[in-house]
This record gives structure tokens, C-alpha cells and sequence, in this order.
């Protein structure tokens, strides 16, 4: 029988992803002590885990090598693509925001302002939606650095606490969705595995619905 | 200095020998049931009018289409489906035809994938589409076609999902909101984004039409699909649309179809171009799918002839991708002879392909030539064509 395959963000939604499995009763030992492996069994299942980059692990999903993913909702606005999006973990939570730094006005005067962000595709909407055109310059790193340096005008990124912002003399001047990690499905295993995948799903939803999440 | 003068475009690439005869196995197979169906083959332009795919129902993006000029500075894109040119052919050469009209096509059509996404921008599709007929026996025939063509390429490992996108109609018809609302609706049922949609149907409170919206994404499944979508919602031909592909399940179940075909009432892709039955086939282990179809009863009148229509289109190369591969296509034999002796050993080629054998005509001036050639080659029988003909084989020489 071919496993199911769930890719998880390497990182902390791998750690909340597997606190959350261990809570609904599977074995992910495996996967704590994973050394350099990149695919794990769950003992006692047919469940194979993936760990992979946020973007990858969107990849996988849609092309069904992998059925089932965990991803932040970010990647998924960034990157868009066809999979069935089935259910908000509700942990990994942060926000996009538009950050400028402090004191300035930035919707002021009417040049073209500069926007850096590692989201090109999010922040594009965003202005789009304003009617307003801006250069959206990509930066990798990190992106506060870029008004700093005096190469944009503001920031697009993903805003956990501000603290980063703060010391770096940043304000967020408008939020523009609030964003938490998914749970995502590719098309054709959702249909020709429902048996196995619905019931990880239903599990998955029972859990969360029971108000036990951490946020 | 030339860059691009030994590579592809992104999202092409060359199919090579048995690449090739494995398409052609696939299509060919396809091809040929459609024809004892009596479907009759259509060929039109790869290039086409953009205008063509502007129109209301056809809503292609256009930053999803391969754009030109013609000679005259007129807007060309690659075609990005076949059925929308056909629409176009039925209107303009077909009406006087006895309905209904059936036909097939081959070819490629051209999609501008996402960057490095894994996805082809050049598809090859084989499909049919049944003009002319709205009712329930044509959709029958239609997702029949579908299964017969799933089976004999896949076999066991298929399955056809249905849907009726009027049941969908009738639930968001129901609803007092706006255009765009609607469309957001739509979006989180297409990618079962049951928090999102929760969140859009949270302000219209018990409204029947809401509560049964957001059930949408979760009705599918098998037989016992039916029963919850009926007590869920029967306004606005909702019940009708249950009832029509009830029916077409029904009878696919009594041609053994059953437990091979699923039900999604969540399947609302491209809601504005299907008024009616819908559907798509998967394979195991192909992870989208191979087969997607329906009923467009308003595409043709777009074109200016108000014909109702229904068909599929099969991705040719994902469907290969499961079947057997091809037998070797290595040749039977080599013939060599003297340069005094080639009419005769091109008459013995004759005779042998007209026999059913795969033969190869050695172009070398000397038998150890050939000889070294049919080795590296794999070739097991090599024919010496001088007064007579003898036979070596090429590993003992």
C-alpha cells in the first residue's frame, strides 16, 4: 500500500505539526530524532512525513507527490497554485503588514513610492487592489534593512510581534491579512483516497474545534 | 551571440522515440473509439484570433495566453483550449448540419504556467465534443465516453468524479450578495477552503441557501451524497440538478461503473462556462486530472448560434504517463550489400516490411561497418544481399 505522504514546513510548523499529531495519538518519534533524514515513517501507520521548505512543500502538494501538506497561509498567498486548502491549524499565527518607518505619512504627496518585501506577489495585489502604482523591489533577507538604507519607502512582511519593526524604527501602517498555517490537500489524492485522508482530516478539525489549539 | 539556440522554451520539450509512440499508443486508442462512436474528426489553427477567447463564457485570463501580431498588427494568441475554436467552427460553418454534430480533435494547446512549477505550458489533448443535443441522453453518452476512454487506458486504477454545477447555481442564486462576494464564495467551495467559507456565510446567518453553501466543499463521495444535497437545498432547479445527475449515476451503475464513479458537488470550477453536468478523471498516482469535461450550453450562442453542447478533453501525456510502455521499436534486421547489388537489397527491404518486419537499410560501403553498427546498434539479424541472400548474425561475426 503506498504511504500517505504529508510534507511539513521544516522549522516551527514542523515542531507545532508534530505536537499536534502526537496530541491526536500518533507515534512521530521518528521524527523528533531525524538526524539528516528528510522522510519519516509514523510508526504504526501508513503516514510518511516531509520535511521541506515552506514554497516546496506547496510544490509537492500540487504536483501529488505529497497528498497532504502543512504550509503558512503566506506561501500559500505568494505563491497561489491549485490544491484544496481544508483546514486552519490556528497555531504559526502572524500578519502581512505595510511597515513605513516612524513618523512618516505614507499614503503623503503622490510619488511613486518604493516597496521592498521577500512577498512580491502579496504586495502587488495589495496596491493593486489601492489603484496604486509602486516599485516593488525583491529583497531575500532581511527586508527592514531596505527603508533603513533608504532604498524603499516601506516594507511588505510577515509581522509576528513588531519587536523587530520597533528596533529597527518601523511602524506598521496597515495590516493586510492576518495569516496561520494550513493544512492543504492535493486534488486527486482528496478524491481517490478519501477513505484514508478524511478521517486524518476529520481528526484534525475534531481536535481544533475542541478549542484545545495553540495559538 | 546566441543564448537560446540549443534549448527548449520553459514548459516544452522534445518527446523522443518511445515518448512518442506512447503519446500516439494513447491518442491513437482514444481516437479510434471516437470514431466507432461516430464522432468525426475537426483540425483547427494552433494560432487564433485573441478576440475568440475574450468572450463572456470563455474567460481566459489574459495573462494566461501566448500573445502575437499578424501581419496586419491583429491580436493572436496560441490556443489556450480547443473547445472554444470549435464553438467558433460550429457557428460559422456547422448549423446547417443535422444536429446533433459529434467531433474530435488532437492537438496542442499552449497555457503560460507559473514559473518553475513543474506544470507544462504545451499540452496535447484529445477530446470530443456532442453538438446540438441538451438532453439527459447525450450527457449520458458523454460521461460514458469518458469512463470507456479512463478504462481502456487506465484500467482499474481510474475514476470519474460528477457534479451538477446547477445545484451550485441554485444555492448562490439564493443568496442577496454581490458579484464579487459570490465569487470569493466560489473560490474557498473550488479549493475546500471550509474556514475561509465559513467565514464569508457567517453574516447570512440561517439562511437555508448559506448553511447548505457551506456544506459544498464536504458533498462528496458516493451514493450517500444524493441524500444529504437533497434535504439540504431544493429551490431554483436545485432539485432538478440532483435529479438529472442522479440519474446518470444510476445508470452507470448498471453498466458497472459504480464503484469507479464519485460525486462532488463541489466541483465549481469555471462556474460561468458549465450550465449543467460536469466532470473529471483521475488515475492513481497521477496527482491531477487526466480528464476534465461538461455541459456549456452557452458557449456556441456567444459565436451567434444558440446551440447547447457537452464534451471532454483528455491531457494525452498524463494519461500516458500510467499506461504500459511501448514494445521496443528496435529493427528486425539490417540489410547490407555491395555497391554492385543495392536495387536488389532495396527490393529485399520490400519484401520484408511488406512481410510485417522493421527494417534497416545499412548505408555503409563495407560489411564491417554494418557489421560494428548492428552490434552497438542491438540489431540481432543482419541480411547480405549480393547474388543471393544470407543471413549473419552480427554478435558471431
Amino acid at each position: 500500500m503506498k504511504p500517505i505522504r504529508i510534507a511539513l514546513t521544516k522549522g516551527r510548523l514542523e515542531e507545532k505539526s508534530v505536537a499536534l499529531f502526537e496530541q491526536l495519538g500518533y507515534d512521530c518519534t521518528a521524527v523528533r530524532e531525524k538526524g539528516r533524514r528528510l522522510i519519516l515513517p509514523v510508526a504504526g501507520t501508513n503516514l510518511e512525513i516531509v520535511l521541506a521548505k515552506a514554497a516546496d512543500v506547496v510544490t509537492y502538494v500540487e504536483n501529488g507527490v505529497c497528498d497532504i501538506g502543512v504550509v503558512g497561509k503566506d506561501t500559500i498567498m505568494e505563491m497561489g497554485g491549485t490544491f484544496y486548502e481544508v483546514a486552519d491549524l490556528g497555531f504559526g499565527r502572524c500578519r502581512f503588514a505595510l511597515a513605513v518607518p516612524r513618523g512618516v505619512d505614507f499614503y503623503e504627496g503622490y510619488h511613486t513610492r518604493c516597496i521592498a518585501s521577500k512577498y512580491v506577489n502579496v504586495a502587488r495585489a495589495f496596491f493593486e487592489k489601492k489603484n496604486m502604482d509602486v516599485n516593488i523591489v525583491k529583497i531575500e533577507g532581511s527586508v527592514e534593512l531596505a527603508p533603513i538604507l533608504g532604498l524603499s519607502d516601506a516594507i511588505v512582511d510577515i509581522v509576528e510581534t513588531g519587536a523587530t519593526l520597533k528596533e529597527n524604527g518601523l511602524v506598521v501602517a496597515e495590516t493586510i491579512m492576518e495569516v496561520s498555517a494550513r493544512l492543504i490537500v492535493n486534488i486527486a489524492s482528496l478524491k481517490l483516497r478519501k477513505q484514508e485522508i478524511e478521517p486524518f482530516i476529520t481528526q484534525i478539525e475534531r481536535y481544533l474545534a475542541g478549542g484545545k489549539q495553540d495559538a | 551571440m546566441k543564448r537560446y539556440d540549443k534549448v527548449t522554451p520553459d514548459g516544452t520539450r522534445d518527446l523522443l522515440f518511445d515518448e512518442c509512440v506512447s503519446r500516439a499508443q494513447v491518442a491513437g486508442r482514444l481516437t479510434s473509439m471516437f470514431r466507432s462512436r461516430g464522432y468525426r474528426e475537426v483540425i483547427t489553427p494552433s494560432m487564433e484570433f485573441y478576440d475568440l477567447f475574450c468572450s463572456a463564457a470563455a474567460h481566459f485570463p489574459q495573462e494566461t495566453m501566448y500573445k502575437m501580431t499578424d501581419s496586419r498588427g491583429r491580436l493572436m494568441v496560441m490556443r489556450p483550449d480547443c473547445t472554444i475554436p470549435i464553438a467558433r467552427l460550429t457557428a460559422a460553418r456547422l448549423t446547417g448540419m443535422p444536429m446533433p454534430v459529434r467531433l474530435y480533435y488532437s492537438g496542442n494547446v499552449y497555457r503560460v504556467s507559473y514559473d518553475m512549477r513543474g506544470k507544462p505550458s504545451e499540452l496535447f489533448q484529445t477530446g470530443v465534443e456532442l453538438i446540438g443535443s441538451s438532453s439527459l441522453r447525450s450527457d449520458l453518452e458523454m460521461v460514458e465516453l469518458a469512463a470507456a476512454g479512463l478504462s481502456d487506458i487506465g484500467g482499474e486504477r481510474f475514476r470519474i468524479e460528477l457534479c451538477h454545477i446547477g445545484y451550485f447555481k441554485a444555492l448562490i442564486g439564493n443568496l442577496e450578495a454581490g458579484p464579487e462576494e459570490k465569487e470569493a464564495i466560489r473560490q474557498c467551495i473550488e479549493q475546500k477552503n471550509y474556514a475561509a467559507l465559513g467565514d464569508l456565510l457567517e453574516p447570512f446567518g440561517k439562511n437555508p441557501a448559506a448553511a447548505a453553501l457551506k456544506y459544498l466543499p464536504r458533498l462528496f463521495g458516493g451514493e450517500e451524497v444524493f441524500e444529504k444535497a437533497y434535504s439540504l437545498f431544493s429551490d431554483g432547479g436545485a432539485t432538478e440538478s440532483l435529479d438529472s445527475l442522479k440519474t446518470v449515476y444510476e445508470h452507470l451503475q448498471s453498466l458497472d461503473l459504480g464503484d469507479r464513479v464519485l460525486i462532488d458537488l463541489g466541483l465549481v470550477n469555471q462556474a460561468e462556462y458549465y450550465t449543467g453536468l460536469i466532470f473529471r478523471g483521475y488515475f492513481d498516482g497521477v496527482g491531477e486530472p487526466v480528464l476534465s469535461g461538461g455541459r456549456y450550453d452557452n458557449l456556441i450562442s456567444d459565436f451567434g448560434a444558440p446551440l447547447p453542447a457537452t464534451g471532454f478533453a483528455f491531457n494525452v501525456d498524463a494519461a500516458a504517463s500510467v499506461s504500459a510502455p511501448p514494445e521496443s521499436d528496435l529493427p528486425d534486421v539490417l540489410v547490407f550489400s555491395d555497391s554492385r547489388h543495392l536495387a536488389q537489397a532495396i527490393s529485399h527491404i520490400r519484401s520484408l516490411t511488406r512481410d510485417g518486419l522493421t527494417v534497416e537499410n545499412s548505408v555503409f560501403d563495407q560489411l564491417d561497418a554494418a557489421v560494428d553498427y548492428a552490434r552497438k546498434r542491438g540489431i540481432r539479424r543482419l541480411h547480405l544481399v549480393d547474388d543471393r541472400i544470407q543471413e549473419l548474425d552480427p554478435e558471431t561475426l
